[in-house]
């Protein structure tokens, strides 16, 4: 292993181990997510290590459990956001009519207020749970991120590898798959780390607005809003997802940015 | 020989009074010992010596690959990505650049010390205006001076180039514009990488006197890396050669502006092929304009036919619309009127009109070797793309094809794995060519690709290329300015000038007895000999 590679596994470390705990959390879990342990915002103690909240929850338990959604469908959103606009905005600095198109497309829906999506989507589609917080968040996060990804797209989609390409016959995926997104992944990645903030931002907001994850199931987001009164009593309740959801944007970023391509393939070169 | 007049302006001080021009002058920038290596432990410059003078041009030579532009980089403090300098001190007006603290650096490289690298147009911001572009470096910002600077690399004093953007410029015209932004705040050490290669030979005697004639009036200490021989002999005071594996394998001291004159070369007596043969590509009447200004199209009514396995030259001032009409020809610029036809099939004017087999049978290579090669994938893997693609040969084979193609072209099989930013100009333009034949085209068009290699690669780049045409019938378009070459190794020639075609025919007909004012200002030999 290079000292590059090692250096490379220790910044993507954090996030992976936040994910498997946030995955493999209900697992693990003490006591069982709705049983009452100790006092309605009991402090930490033999029973709960980080006390209790409302209805006197082990606080422990709830987080370990509460992370397994959040994290995955923020992966799913985040994902799924970066992918499509990733191809559409390649297409479009490929395909200049498509690119106009798009373009025209995200403006219209940028207009959209990302909370009001939410509860539109979730309301026209009450048993939509997860997932129609999931479709809300792909298709409130697609405009930014493309606009972005044509951006970055444009002056790769200029360039002479990709002119010879398409002069020797190549059709337009292969110009998207492998001529112009391998020269965007330092772009991509970031922009993938963003789009993972901005979901977690997303799916928590839907948790705090119950829109998605009803009580009693456990979730850091929804943590947060019930125990807020109780602050003062037992602080960890609420403190403890807050740690835990920013942690995880923190560690995704870094991951994203250890794994962007160093100097030298990168599509523009200096001098 | 034809007298250069002195538009570079003088300094304000007075720090070029003839006084000082008789004084042995101490070196300004002072190498030992340089030894550079790449991540993967593979040395890229060997041992390197170098000394530069106030008042004298340094040619740096040697076959591509052999660290060249490192060695030019490393004076600026700024070695190639990844690569790390392994031993030897680099000092640059009294300072050791690996030593000094950024803020400096970045003092010295800005006030004293100018590079012009090899691409050099990449490095011109394309939102910027030309005018603009010099302004936001020159000392002096009035107009007056900038026409100066303009005047300086020879370009025309009309107003309207000033006013365009790199975009519109030739890539000669580019290249200039870059040394002008280089002279523009009257650096003490002046660092070019291939500052000729690419310009048609009249234009490339203009700017080798200028650097002469800067070096001697200002006393600026000029280092350049160069292919051509001749120019070398008739410019640089002291040739500094670098060896395979980028050690200085001589150093030898130039007669410097006496002697050495090229001329065209006697035609070679060779029986045309019968224009009669149907030709395989043949163009009508092309039309290209940019943008809205239809008044001044970059092609206008341009004609030529290639015929099977034939070899034609393309010529011109830069400027004259070469490049446009071969990106024209593989669907590259939109046409506003004309035909291209393929064996009697006309083609599509756009790309997406073209079968894949018609993109196939036509293979471009390109000027510009930096920017034509996919910076994530290795060279093994650009070169068998189009082999897969086209399915040229069974999955199986493709390694083995790769390989061999790459020693045709000049380069060891291992190559294969490297991405193009281990590569240097010259090696990525090899590339280049391999990938153009992988596909096994039926004409080949070669837009300057030797103008980046030494004189001993171009040399053998072309071998293969007329061997490949004898072998396998293809007809080759070759766009140069190095008319020799063209005389050599072309069956008929068209001439373009300001976007118009002002002369074809056989090659020897052509250039000895040149029709048009035009071909007769082309052919003109360099320095004297006309």
């Amino acid at each position: 292993m290079t000292p590059r590679t090692r250096a490379t596994l220790i910044r993507v470390l954090p996030a992976l181990l936040l994910m498997c705990l946030a995955v493999a959390g209900p697992w693990l879990a003490p006591h069982a997510i709705d049983a009452p342990v100790t006092a309605p915002y009991g402090e930490p103690g033999a029973d709960a290590a980080l006390g209790g909240d409302q209805l006197g929850r082990d606080v422990l338990t709830r987080l370990l459990a509460g992370g397994r959604d959040l994290v995955l469908s923020s992966l799913l959103v985040a994902g799924l956001v970066t992918g499509s606009a990733a191809v559409l905005g390649a297409t479009g600095a490929l395909r200049p009519r498509v690119g106009r198109l798009v373009e025209r497309v995200a403006d219209v829906l940028m207009l959209l207020p990302s909370v009001l999506g939410i509860l539109l989507v979730a309301l026209s589609w009450p048993d939509g749970g997860r997932l129609a917080v999931i479709t809300a968040a792909v298709l409130l996060g697609v405009p930014y991120a493309v606009r972005l990804a044509a951006g970055a797209a444009a002056p790769v989609a200029a360039s002479g590898y990709v002119e010879a390409a398409a002069a020797g016959g190549e059709r337009l995926w292969h110009l998207v798959l492998r001529e112009v997104l391998p020269n965007l992944r330092a772009t991509l990645l970031a922009l993938f780390g963003l789009r993972f903030v901005a979901a977690v931002y997303l799916v928590a907001t839907a948790g705090f607005l119950q829109v998605g994850p009803q009580p009693p199931a456990a979730d850091w987001a929804l943590m947060i809003r019930e125990n807020s009164s109780g602050i003062l009593l037992n602080p960890w309740a609420v403190v403890a997802p807050s740690i835990a959801i920013g942690l995880l944007a923190l560690s995704v970023n870094l991951a994203a940015a250890a794994l962007a391509p160093q100097t030298g393939r990168k599509a523009v070169t200096v001098l | 020989m034809s007298h250069v007049p002195d538009r570079y302006r003088k300094d304000d001080d007075n720090s070029t009074s003839d006084g000082t021009a008789t004084l042995p002058a101490e070196a300004v920038v002072k190498v030992s010992g340089l030894t550079v290596a790449a991540p993967d432990g593979r040395v890229v410059l060997q041992d390197a010596e170098l000394a530069l003078h106030p008042g004298r041009v340094v040619a740096l030579t040697g076959p591509s690959g052999s660290g060249k532009t490192t060695l030019l980089r490393a004076l600026t403090g700024l070695l190639p990505p990844g690569t790390r300098r392994t031993a030897g001190r680099v000092e640059v007006l009294g300072h050791d650049v690996f030593a000094l603290p950024e803020r400096e650096l970045r003092a010295l490289r800005r006030e004293r010390l100018a590079y012009v690298g090899q691409d050099p147009g990449s490095g011109l911001n394309p939102r910027m205006r030309v005018h603009s572009l010099l302004r936001e470096l020159a000392d002096d910002r009035t107009p007056k001076a900038i026409r100066t600077l303009l005047a300086e690399v020879r370009l025309p004093d009309d107003g309207a180039l000033a006013a365009r953007r790199p975009a519109a410029l030739s890539g000669g015209q580019q290249r200039r514009v870059a040394l002008a932004r280089a002279l523009a705040r009257r650096p003490k050490v002046l660092l070019l990488d291939e500052p000729t290669a690419g310009l048609h030979p009249e234009l490339r005697d203009e700017i080798g006197e200028l650097l002469r004639h800067l070096a001697a009036e200002h006393r600026l200490a000029v280092a350049l890396s160069c292919h051509d021989p001749g120019l070398v002999e008739r410019i640089a005071d002291e040739v500094v050669e670098l060896g395979r594996y980028g050690g200085v394998a001589h150093t030898g001291t130039s007669i410097g502006g006496t002697a050495a004159t090229r001329t065209t070369g006697e035609p070679p007596e060779r029986q045309t092929p019968a224009a009669a043969i149907e030709a395989v590509l043949d163009i009508r009447d092309l039309r290209v304009t940019f943008g809205r200004r239809s008044d001044a199209p970059a092609l206008n009514g341009v004609a030529l036919a290639v015929a099977p396995g034939s070899a034609t030259g393309i010529v011109g001032a830069s400027g004259s619309g070469k490049t446009t009409l071969v990106r024209a020809v593989v669907g590259l610029q939109p046409v506003t009127a004309g035909t291209i036809s393929l064996d009697g099939v006309p083609l599509s004017t756009g790309l997406r009109g073209r079968s894949r087999e018609q993109r196939r049978r036509v293979q471009l290579v390109t000027q510009n070797p930096l920017g034509a090669l996919n910076p994530s994938r290795t060279v093994g893997a650009t070169v068998g793309r189009p082999m897969r693609l086209h399915r040229r040969c069974g999955a199986g084979d493709v390694a083995a094809r790769v390989v061999e193609l790459l020693e045709q072209v000049g380069l060891p099989p291992e190559f294969a794995d490297r991405y193009p930013h281990e590569l240097s100009g010259g090696q990525r333009q090899r590339v280049a060519i391999a990938r153009a034949l992988a596909a096994d085209p039926d004409v080949l068009i070669c837009d300057e690709v030797t103008s980046a290699l030494d004189s001993a690669s171009a040399e053998a780049i072309m071998d293969l290329l007329v061997r490949l045409r004898e072998e396998r019938g293809t007809a080759l378009v070759l766009i140069s300015h190095d008319l020799p070459l063209i005389a050599d190794r072309t069956d008929t020639v068209t001439v373009l000038d300001g976007g118009r075609t002002v002369e074809s025919g056989p090659t020897a007909t052509v250039f000895t007895a040149p029709g048009h004012s035009a071909t007769r200002a082309l052919l003109r030999t360099p320095a004297g000999t006309a």
